[in-house]
């Protein structure tokens, strides 16, 4: 009955809103139209006013109620935090988790023609990228003002949910047998003695893995930054084909050391395993995870209420909770589930950059590691 | 006047001709549609540059580095074949020659052990023989490097034995059971036996399964990029290429170096079939009840060695696969924990839903098309068909995420915009399947005598006739075995679909991926786990299906 209502009181809205002059998509015709013939239905079955009038105030909170948003997600955990959004909104939200560079290929080989509306966490270059080849829709949302500028695309097409930090993971049964101390910084990787035992992704697959290299890099200057790259990779048998990798090998005791995006998962191994996670002391390389609206969505106006949902303070806690991670807002406090992070020390980069030198930074990368990694 | 020529006069003879045109042009359009041009779609991306055409990728090729690719790829892959076919001998053997009740339990284990996850034996590889392996370290205090070829070839054995023992087990059954027991009776060994009469009536079967082997083998790119450390082959790098710089252009050239390889492995593979053709043989004296060779002496031995360790080596993989779902395996010390089940993924028992549907409609439709191609093919040697045969062989010899990528490329726009549906999955995992039934359907064609559809055809059938009277009937098991494999391979396997599959549209395999992806290993344990039962249940079912229809048909 109540569903009904509902249904009654969101035509009743659609209906208003297309004859008031919105422009109306066809989607929404179609889904008016239908709605409207429950409306009929619903209306001979309403008992009473009152009942109408609520079904009225709760279609006018969730004026998209019934829509399904699809999207694409690389931000593990999150899907958790949906639920609450669908309560919230009446949208039904649809998932499948791909990483963000096959994300990207896929849009490559359909031309951006997705059949998803959002594309939610990630590497950050892969938005760079898709912005470029113009897959993406400008949004700015009104919530973004509470999030700092140096986290989100300057012209609207991709905005900062969470910072991803990166640090180290240390196995201490494998470093205690090998009589190694945990590094502490990014030169102590560099350190011969560590031969062997770092595990780490390729940059050319794994976003935060790149976000390491080039936050390093714009923080130490190309020379030194290439010099402390040169000797950790001296370390470093080879490379993992993911960012989800590094972890669970050192963990698992393969490796003593692991570098990695420290998330609440990561976290959470040390109840699990010998293993400790551990920021570094001289700075601390961090990505942003966006979140964008497909240029091809057919959604657009669902898409923005999910935008700004994630981006409120309401939004943004739900998230924190689903995965713990530093939130873009500054109004929202550091989960303790990430341990003490010193945010004094997260490099103080410019994200475009990771866009514009990519490939030249990749290549560079290539050149060093020779076999050890994939170009 | 010719009596037949007359009879064909007849409307019967005309409707069957009719149909039977129909069916040839409709396996012709599925080759050309699903196959061919989602192919052509992405093999363009490596001749265009924004716009242009351009030879600049195939220029980058012509290094040092690719030709060492070229080489990594070739020997993994010839080595790891070449080992499997020798292992699968062995064991198909026993599964033959074994008294009644072993037999039919080694058959039953191979169709089992089939059923396997992605990187469930990488998972077990490591964590028993890995850096801290539970044998390697805790039991034998080494401290040995898994990652390397070495890993790529043991994992590759591991995961395509029981397929290939499968392959080769109806060649066994098959083969001219006469010849052996004559053998046998003139006084030659086993061993002789073995060599001088065995090995050349399954012959054609070997080189079916080695071909097979070698292209799966080199078009593989999850072993590699699991264990294969700095180990790098051009199945990966067409990968990594995809997935770091999107770089669909390379990829695709890259994936192209692949197809020389594979279509002369295909050429000596044909020329196998032709021989035993000419050879002739008929099913007629084919095993019916108890083989006709038992295992004694040294061939005995060789093949219990080897089916042994086989089993050895599923019984720790299995075995820890289920200990993972179960237990917190943190080095030293292993504790029972459900809590993984309870960090399932919440559309995880709506993409087990659509597993099974599409799968099942796939293995059904990618089995009897398979087996009406080779029919076309080798039985009615219409002209041409040979090349179609090699198209549809080409989503095995290309790398699976490339064909998945291909569908994307093809199917975004119109004509033909699936993208986003079931049927874009479906038409993905029958077109990729499909030289799976063809080649087994090849190897009983050339045991199968001509001359039944030859009498048949002189006794008045038409075309449709004997294709649906004569032919599937004798290709019953051919069907059912088809059906059977490629269902488990549906359910288990992910490589082209990865791209394929859309939110709301997931399946159980892509999401036990995307749990090892995300380092989640006791999830996807679990999900292995859900996936081995279910599908170990759908071929339990299966085949007391099919037994009770053996039993009703007797």
């Amino acid at each position: 009955m109540k569903k009904k209502l509902m249904a009654a009181g969101l035509a009743a809205a659609v209906l208003g809103a297309s004859l008031t002059g919105c422009q109306s998509k066809p989607a929404e015709t179609t889904a008016a139209e239908t709605t409207a013939a429950e409306t009929t239905k619903a209306e001979t079955e309403a008992s009473s006013e009152a009942e109408t009038t609520k079904a009225e105030t709760e279609a006018a909170e969730k004026p998209y109620e019934g829509t399904t948003l699809n999207v694409m997600l690389a931000y593990g955990g999150a899907e958790a935090a949906f639920d609450a959004f669908t309560e919230k909104t009446g949208i039904k939200v649809e998932y499948v988790e791909i990483s963000t560079g096959k994300a990207l290929a896929q849009l490559q080989a359909e031309n951006g023609n997705t059949t998803a509306d959002i594309w939610f966490g990630g590497g950050v270059d892969s938005y760079i990228s898709a912005t470029d080849l113009g897959y993406l829709e400008q949004y700015v949302s009104p919530e973004a003002e509470a999030i700092n500028p140096a986290y989100s695309d300057a012209d609207g097409y991709w905005t900062g949910l969470a910072l991803v930090p990166a640090g180290f993971l240390v196995n201490n049964d494998v470093l205690a047998e090998k009589n190694l101390e945990a590094p502490k910084t990014w030169e102590d990787l560099a350190d011969p003695k560590y031969k062997g035992e770092i595990i780490m992704a390729s940059p050319a697959i794994s976003g935060t893995q790149y976000a390491i290299l080039n936050g390093t890099i714009q923080a130490y200057g190309e020379e030194k930054g290439w010099e402390v790259w040169k000797g950790i990779n001296e370390n470093v048998d080879f490379y993992a084909q993911g960012g989800g990798e590094p972890g669970p090998k050192c963990a698992a005791g393969e490796f003593g050391i692991a570098v990695l995006a420290m998330t609440g998962g990561t976290f959470a191994m040390e109840a699990e395993y010998p293993v400790t996670a551990v920021y570094p002391e001289d700075m601390i390389p961090w990505t942003p995870a966006p979140i964008a609206i497909f240029k091809n969505s057919q959604n657009k106006d669902a898409a923005k209420v999910f935008v700004d949902y994630f981006l409120s303070k309401e939004g943004q806690e739900a998230l924190r909770e689903a995965d713990a991670r530093i939130m873009a807002r500054g109004d929202v406090a550091i989960p303790e589930a990430i341990g003490t992070v010193d945010t004094e020390k997260l490099i103080d980069q410019d994200v475009l950059l990771f866009g514009s030198q990519r490939e030249a930074l990749l290549e560079k990368w290539a050149a060093m590691v020779g076999e050890k990694d994939a170009k | 006047m010719n009596p037949r020529t007359e009879k064909r006069r007849h409307g019967r003879y005309a409707w069957a001709e009719l149909g039977d045109r129909l069916i040839l042009t409709l396996v012709l359009a599925g080759i050309a549609l699903f196959i061919l041009y989602p192919i052509v779609s992405v093999v363009a991306t490596s001749f265009f540059k924004d716009g242009h055409f351009t030879l600049e990728y195939y220029r980058e090729l012509a290094s040092g580095r690719s030709l060492k690719l070229i080489r990594n790829s070739l020997w993994v892959s010839s080595l790891s074949s070449i080992l499997t076919t020798a292992a699968a001998f062995f064991i198909a053997l026993a599964a033959y020659a074994a008294p009644g009740r072993i037999r039919r339990f080694l058959r039953r284990s191979l169709l089992f052990t089939m059923i396997s996850p992605p990187f469930v034996s990488a998972l077990a590889y490591i964590f028993l023989f890995g850096r801290r392996g539970l044998i390697t370290h805790q039991l034998l205090g080494l401290s040995v490097n898994p990652y390397g070829w070495h890993g790529i070839v043991i994992l590759q054995m591991i995961g395509s034995i029981s397929f290939a023992s499968l392959m080769l087990l109806p060649s066994f059954d098959h083969m001219d059971q006469r010849l052996v027991l004559a053998s046998r009776d003139l006084g030659a060994s086993p061993e002789k036996t073995l060599f001088s009469v065995i090995l050349l009536l399954v012959r054609p079967g070997i080189l079916s399964v080695l071909f097979t082997l070698f292209t799966m083998n080199l078009a593989d790119f999850g072993t590699p990029i699991v264990i294969g450390g700095n180990f790098k082959v051009l199945a990966t790098e067409a990968y990594t290429q995809v997935i770091s710089t999107a770089n669909l252009g390379r990829a695709s050239a890259i994936s192209i170096l692949m197809v020389p390889a594979a279509a002369v492995a295909f050429y000596f593979y044909y020329q196998s079939l032709k021989k035993n053709e000419s050879a002739g043989g008929t099913d007629r004296n084919a095993m019916d009840g108890e083989p006709a060779y038992t295992l004694t002496g040294a061939v005995a031995g060789a093949a219990w060695t080897v089916t042994g360790m086989f089993f050895l080596v599923m019984a720790l993989k299995y075995g820890n696969i289920f200990l993972s779902a179960f237990s917190n395996t943190a080095s030293g010390s292993l504790t029972f924990t459900l809590d993984y089940f309870g960090k399932l993924p919440r559309s995880q028992w709506n993409s087990f839903g659509h597993s099974l549907v599409y799968s099942a409609v796939a293995a059904a439709v990618s089995a009897f098309l398979g087996i009406l191609l080779s029919y076309y093919t080798h039985r009615r040697k219409i002209a041409g068909m040979r090349t179609a045969e090699f198209f549809a062989l080409l989503p095995y010899i290309i790398p699976g995420t490339f064909f998945g990528l291909g569908y994307v490329a093809a199917f975004s726009h119109p004509p033909m915009y699936i993208r986003g549906t079931s049927a874009i999955i479906i038409l993905n995992l029958v077109f990729r399947q499909i030289s799976l039934t063809n080649k087994s359907a090849n190897a009983m064609f050339s045991g199968i005598d001509r001359k039944i559809e030859d009498a048949a055809r002189d006794l008045g059938a038409s075309r449709l006739e004997v294709l649906f009277g004569v032919i599937l009937p004798l290709l019953k098991t051919t069907f059912a075995t088809g059906f059977i494999s490629i269902f488990t391979s549906c359910m288990t396997s992910v490589g082209a679909i990865i791209f394929l599959i859309s939110p709301g549209k997931n399946v159980a395999s892509a999401e036990l991926f995307q749990s090892i992806e995300n380092g989640r290993y006791g999830v996807a344990s679990v999900q292995a786990v859900l996936i081995i039962l279910v599908t170990v249940g759908i071929n339990m079912a299966f085949m007391s299906l099919t037994k009770r229809r053996e039993r009703g048909g007797k």
